[in-house]
């Protein structure tokens, strides 16, 4: 068994606030190998906030501490900001919700893969561009030199969250952290972009840590599901293993969905219990 | 007293009002909340306070009758001393009493220009963001022409043909004054005239002036305040530069402005007659712009949580 | 099977957006009817018009081409203060529709005052109280709710008028699952209490079959398929479009490991 990716032992994120500390992350553990790991909450649960705080990316306020974070091998609690700024892009890397405002409006698409390329590699501008058409093939983009020369908003949602995922990938990241990557897609272009992530992540052997409120599409998609509720991860399951989930709120959070199979009306509600945020 | 205070707080910021004045207040509150946190700010509005306060009770606190005149012969042009705390102009007034009265002409020149510069401000430009079109498109052009005059060469034009004094002085200002908040309250209303909140007023049938007045207006209060209160020390300023100039409140009224111009000539030898309310104004343009700056952070609804 | 005409019909409905050249059609012939009582779903994808349907009914967006019947009546344009009575909407996003400055109050004497109805005081009561909320939120300000108590006060708003038809654009997909299944739960009960019709645009499909009997799928502007939720549920629906979103809902199928490259990768 080799080392894993990433470790994470106890990570808290915390808000000082005028109104008192708000604890977004209250001590979670979990390591990842080089596979694909699922992160399912509802809002306000932490997981945005744990992607964040593995790539150093906490919004300013906020105070992350944790008693391990190891990513291959490199603590990232006491690595420097330069050392967490070059990992950040080059070996670690996030794709977020909606490619709409991760992109710069004002570059092409081409200028904005080949900056983020060079970025990081020392290469020439030729070789980046060779690069980038490569890249943007690998994610099914038809014509990709007529795509280099578009601008964002000339872009459809689920072809802008290719574009982004091309980008992302281009510098060989060994981890990639996905934050919602489609739910701002139609559902007709979601499967499509999941097959795309799917197949580099699996090509490249990097491993993906899918953030996302949608509980069947993390469950049928990744091989370990991590379900966080109030900062806390309350349950662990394994692929497709949806029936097997213990926790009443992992249960609760299948039962309260309509269903096109089996509905019952009126939906079952979600109580929650006080005792689960402890 | 600690116990009614912190009773007081609960009730100003409880989840739970129990009524629309409760609502209000502790809506209020939290905003002077924020407020309070900016010691700037709190600084700006000490200022402000004070200047009211000075104004409102001026005859109280004036040692001297501040339009009668001294002793010519041993009264005039004193420098600060016990009898006179300021020293005394030409005329032999005392600085300090005049000052004070002075206070409440400018705070009347703040509170007339607001009181008519705003509500045309908000006006025009809530009806020309609102409706767009053409209406839009001549309530702008009237809007760029008043502003592509500097402020006081209009104010100076108005004065000159109104005929100077400080009514027409404050009529002038209020003029010049309205432009930037009409862009201002149009630029935030083509950002709020489609949202859903207002398509939801059309959908119960809800008038065009209804929507305006009860769902648009009060929107654009909070940016059009904080830009007034910026710009009350260039109102207070261009008040002052037309008493200068001689177009603006006559002698011997004691507006700050109209003080430094008689100071001026003793500026060498006497240098506190035109230094005093020289520095008045300079402090409550101060305070205005402290407050107004505070008000912005306290105000910004995309910071209101 | 009844004379009676239905409570709302569009007919031929069609919507362009831009001039000259640049015309956009974002609603292209569509038709439908709604009978009293009625829960009916609009699906489609992005651009597919769904939400303009709705913006034409209330006449948010000007309808370039065909009409629409209330009671058997052509609804006028400008829409009379009647129609408001009889039909209202309930919007996609709870942070977008409720007015930043006033109270709950506010937000629900707001409707009454403009069709001046008396006894506002307890309308707003019984209306918080209908959809499940006590007197105690009455005069709070929307940032103190969460998105599923500003959805409620959004519906509470809609149902103070005691509309007939009430258009629901979206009114769960910026809620989390636990509060979607609270509002579609509330949603119902009203319906049944009421004898509320809803017209109900969405892109989940689950969501329309939970609340719906019939829907209409759209694309691009045009009708695709118009067709019931039990063919959604036993998958017998026509066509192909309709057939590809019930494959896509049922979240994501690993392509079978016939590509060599992913088979291996997996067991590092």
């Amino acid at each position: 068994m080799t080392a894993p990716l990433l470790e994470v032992e106890d990570l808290r994120v915390r808000f000082p606030l005028a109104e008192g500390t708000v604890e977004a992350v209250r001590g979670i553990s979990f390591t990842l190998g080089r596979e694909r790991l699922g992160i399912v909450g509802e809002s306000g649960s932490g997981k945005s906030q744990t992607g964040r705080a593995i790539l150093g990316l906490t919004a300013k306020p906020g105070e992350v501490t944790a008693s391990r974070l190891v990513f291959d091998g490199i603590e990232l609690m006491t690595a420097s900001p330069q050392v967490r700024r070059s990992l950040r892009g080059s070996r670690m890397t996030m794709v977020m919700q909606d490619p709409r405002y991760s992109l710069n409006p004002v570059m092409t698409v081409g200028q904005q893969i080949i900056e983020s390329y060079r970025a990081h590699a020392p290469v020439s501008h030729r070789e980046a561009k060779r690069a980038a058409l490569a890249m943007l093939e690998d994610v099914r983009i038809t014509a990709p030199d007529r795509v280099m020369a578009l601008y964002p908003h000339e872009l459809s949602g689920g072809m802008g969250q290719r574009v982004m995922i091309a980008m992302m990938l281009i510098t060989g990241p060994e981890l990639l952290i996905a934050d919602e990557p489609t739910s701002a897609l139609d559902v007709t272009v979601r499967g499509e972009v999941l097959r795309i992530l799917d197949q580099l992540v699996a090509e490249r052997g990097m491993g993906l840590i899918l953030i996302s409120h949608d509980l069947e599409m993390v469950a049928s998609f990744c091989d370990r599901v991590l379900v966080m509720y109030a900062g806390k991860i309350v349950e662990e399951l394994a692929s497709g293993a949806l029936g097997a989930a213990r926790h009443p709120y992992t249960r609760g959070l299948i039962g309260c969905l309509p269903k096109l199979a089996g509905d019952s009306h009126p939906l079952p509600v979600l109580t929650r219990d006080p005792a689960w945020a402890r | 007293m600690a116990g009614t205070s912190s009773s007081l707080a609960a009730w100003l910021t409880t989840a739970e009002p129990q009524s629309r004045a409760q609502a209000r207040l502790g809506h209020a509150w939290q905003g002077f909340r924020r407020l309070s946190r900016n010691p700037t700010a709190m600084a700006g509005l000490a200022i402000v306070v004070l200047l009211i306060f000075v104004a409102v009770f001026a005859p109280l606190l004036a040692t001297h009758s501040p339009i009668a005149s001294g002793d010519l012969r041993t009264e005039r042009l004193l420098p600060p001393g016990p009898v006179f705390w300021l020293g005394t102009d030409d005329q032999a007034r005392d600085i300090y009493s005049r000052l004070l009265y002075g206070s409440r002409l400018t705070l009347a020149v703040v509170i007339l220009v607001s009181v008519i510069a705003t509500p045309i401000g908000l006006a025009i430009g809530t009806i020309s963001g609102y409706f767009g079109g053409w209406i839009d498109r001549i309530l702008m052009r009237i809007t760029d022409i008043f502003l592509a005059f500097p402020r006081l060469v209009l104010a100076l034009a108005f004065v000159a043909a109104l005929g100077p004094g400080i009514e027409n002085a404050i009529i002038a200002i209020a003029i010049t004054a309205w432009p930037p908040y009409a862009r201002l309250a149009r630029a935030e209303t083509l950002t709020i005239r489609n949202s859903d909140f207002i398509h939801a007023v059309r959908l119960q049938g809800g008038s065009s002036l209804r929507i305006l007045l009860k769902h648009i207006v009060p929107l654009c209060l909070s940016s059009v305040t904080v830009r007034v209160t910026l710009d009350m020390a260039g109102i207070i300023l261009t008040a002052a530069g037309l008493g200068f100039l001689g177009l603006g409140a006559q002698p011997p009224t004691p507006e700050w402005g109209t003080m430094i111009a008689q100071g001026r000539r003793f500026l060498m030898d006497q240098w506190w007659v035109a230094a005093v309310p020289g520095i008045a104004i300079f402090v409550v343009s101060l305070g205005f712009n402290l407050l107004g700056d505070g008000l912005r952070d306290a105000l910004d609804p995309k910071a209101a949580r | 099977m009844t004379t009676a005409p239905p409570l709302l019909e569009a007919s031929h409905l069609s919507v362009r957006f831009g001039v000259g050249r640049l015309t956009v059609a974002a609603l292209d012939d569509v038709s439908f009817t709604l009978a009293p009582g009625e829960s009916l779903g609009l699906v489609g994808e992005s651009g597919s018009g769904k939400s303009t349907v709705l913006r034409a009914i209330t006449g948010l967006a000007p309808l370039s081409g065909g009409h629409l019947m209330l009671d058997g009546v052509a609804v006028p344009t400008p829409r009379r203060m009647d129609f408001f009575t009889a039909v209202q909407m309930v919007f996609q996003d709870p942070y977008a529709s409720l007015h930043p400055r006033h109270t709950v109050d506010q937000i629900l004497a707001e409707p009454l005052a403009i069709h001046r109805i008396p006894d506002a005081e307890a309308r707003i009561v019984a209306a918080l109280k209908e959809v499940g909320l006590g007197p105690s939120y009455r005069f709070r300000y929307p940032h103190q709710l969460s998105g599923g108590q500003r959805q409620r006060i959004a519906i509470a708003r809609a149902l103070i008028l005691r509309p007939r038809i009430v258009l629901l654009d979206e009114p769960t997909s910026a809620l989390d699952a636990s509060v979607q299944a609270e509002i579609l739960n509330l949603l119902e009960e009203l319906r049944r209490a009421f004898g509320l019709a809803y017209i109900l645009v969405s892109h989940d499909l689950a969501v329309v079959a939970h609340l719906c009997e019939r829907l209409i799928v759209l694309r691009q502007g045009r009708m695709v398929e118009e067709t019931t939720a039990a063919a959604l549920r036993d998958g017998s629906v026509k066509a192909d479009y309709t057939q590809a979103m019930l494959a896509a809902s049922k979240g994501f199928t690993r392509p079978a490991p016939a590509d060599p490259a992913i088979a291996p990768a997996r067991n590092i």
